[in-house]
């Protein structure tokens, strides 16, 4: 099938970097030993100093967006965080981590696993995006003609929904006192718009939404969004997961034979 | 704030009679009765009887492939188990045999790599979409020329997932996979057909050719398998290269995987500046 030697393989002989760069992270070396750090600099501030006068909230803001939060962003995202440090033993992602814990799996595995259906598309992180895009979009249309709009054309409305056939109240409450704060944006005042105006059909914020539309006002990028809630997330996860490691396998149900069925 | 949730009963009805039970439509054990999968008992029908390959098809589609398809898939499988720990999925292997992870670890989390928009497993779905996609406009009229003359280009050439490889040019897998479908008779499908067609007018316009994806989506399109079936039957499909990488820097000494310097990074962000006192 190959004519002209077009599958002789040959390296295309690509430039790549030299090394590798980044505007985050500064390893000063030591005197001594190139390998050996002395000092850290994040985005140019002492990885020491910010230890001893910043919160750990203050420090993941500037992680992520390479400047230091004002007081409002970082109560807020520190609200947001909290918000989201435990999403149940029913989340399927708590679930799987417990089911890593009772099954005696390595402790090191119970994060990475969980993480990973915490990042799903649906009550996940991999809808975070979406919905930061959707929100960013819509600010300057009518709240209400938008969610008539969705309703009429039956198309999701990514970061809002039914959940369990109904309003996610935990999901709403949330939402409802982070818009109180003085660091709520815009796109989390629009949400709350839409989520009254979808309420009577059972429709409203869902957990990734609500993340969403606090992470868009604090500028972060849609595609850090997807990680920001499993990582925010991951505590509880890890909680769940651990308090189950010690147990015995019987400790939590496994369906009886007469409970399976199998359809075909 | 609504404290009302205006629930759907017949959502909730449904949840509540699924509650404590599974139902599967795939299969299940039976303790003392049997294994169950696609409605075949695995214990009578398929250990044994058929190979690990064919399990893996009929896990992954529901569908029971030959012995002789499953072996090329699993050619494939070989095709894509390098131990080369330059391939990104591969560098995690390696990473993490310096890090001294377990090697189911390194070789999950090599794996999930490969869920990638440029390389590894996902663009398979791209490529069985091209050619099916592809096939439809050819049928209707649109040449082979045309066809690549309709898709978009990047560097001066057209953007094809398939075609074109990264790194280097030319594929010598998919001469492997080939000689393994031309043992066994495969026919000549419409897919690959056109497949070929492109190929070669990406070797008179571009001095380029198909990859081993392109190869492989147009033969699996062939054989009836839809997108996601690909993306499903070749889930672990570098695993065991991984798995390579892994154990390679696992038994080499600590922190010897490509050692970086503090200065092999190149810091290009804010200069360093005095954390500002509260106000």
């Amino acid at each position: 099938m190959q004519e002209k030697n077009a599958n002789q393989v040959r390296s295309r002989n690509e430039i790549f970097a030299e090394r590798t760069s980044t505007k985050i992270y500064l390893e000063q070396a030591s005197d001594d030993n190139p390998y050996i750090a002395s000092a850290a600099v994040c985005h140019g501030y002492g990885v020491n100093e910010v230890m001893a006068k910043k919160s750990f909230a203050d420090v993941f803001y500037l992680l992520f967006r390479g400047e230091l939060p004002t007081p409002d962003e970082v109560q807020i995202l520190q609200q947001l965080m909290i918000a989201l440090i435990n999403p149940g033993p029913r989340h399927p992602a708590t679930r799987a981590a417990m089911n890593a814990g009772i099954g005696k799996t390595d402790p090191a595995h119970i994060l990475p696993i969980g993480a990973a259906l915490l990042g799903g598309e649906h009550q996940g992180g991999g809808i975070v995006d979406e919905a930061m895009r959707f929100l960013r979009k819509q600010q300057t249309t009518d709240a209400a003609t938008s969610a008539a709009a969705h309703l009429e054309s039956s198309t999701p409305i990514p970061g809002f929904g039914a959940y369990y056939g109904g309003i996610d109240i935990l999901a709403n409450k949330h939402a409802a006192q982070l818009a109180q704060l003085p660091g709520a944006g815009k796109a989390l005042q629009w949400g709350m718009q839409m989520s009254r105006a979808l309420e009577a059909q059972g429709v409203g914020w869902l957990m990734p939404g609500v993340a969403a539309a606090v992470l868009s006002d604090l500028g972060f990028q849609p595609r850090a969004g997807v990680c920001l809630y499993q990582l925010m997330g991951a505590p509880g996860v890890v909680a769940h997961g651990l308090e189950v490691a010690n147990k015995p396998i019987t400790a939590m149900p496994f369906v009886a034979d007469e409970q399976y069925f199998i359809e075909r | 704030m609504p404290e009302k949730t205006f629930s759907d009963q017949q959502i909730i009805d449904s949840l509540n009679a699924r509650r404590g039970k599974i139902i599967s439509k795939t299969g299940g054990w039976f303790p003392g009765k049997g294994v169950f999968s696609h409605g075949y008992s695995m214990m009578d029908d398929l250990v044994g009887k058929k190979s690990y390959f064919q399990i893996v098809i009929l896990n992954a589609t529901g569908k029971m492939a030959s012995a002789e398809f499953a072996h090329w898939v699993e050619v494939g499988y070989s095709c894509l188990s390098w131990p080369d720990p330059r391939i990104w999925c591969n560098q995690i292997g390696a990473l993490a045999g310096g890090v001294r992870t377990s090697a189911i670890a390194a070789t999950a989390m090599g794996v999930l790599a490969t869920d990638s928009r440029t390389y590894g497993v996902y663009p398979l779905k791209e490529g069985v979409q091209f050619i099916q996609a592809a096939l439809v406009n050819h049928q209707q009229g649109l040449s082979a020329e045309q066809i690549v003359a309709s898709v978009p280009s990047r560097g001066g050439k057209p953007l094809i997932v398939g075609y074109i490889r990264p790194i280097a040019k030319g594929d010598e897998r998919i001469r492997a996979m080939a000689s393994i479908a031309e043992g066994y008779g495969f026919p000549m499908g419409p897919h690959l057909a056109l497949a070929m067609a492109i190929e070669r007018v990406l070797q008179e316009k571009y001095d380029e050719g198909m990859n081993v994806n392109g190869y492989v989506s147009a033969v699996m399109a062939d054989h009836g398998f839809s997108p996601d079936e690909v993306y499903q039957i070749f889930t672990t499909l570098v695993a065991s290269g991984v798995t390579a990488c892994y154990l390679d820097t696992y038994h080499q000494p600590l922190d010897s995987f490509l050692p970086l310097r503090c200065d092999d990074i190149e810091y290009q962000g804010t200069a360093k500046r005095a954390v500002p006192t509260a106000e």
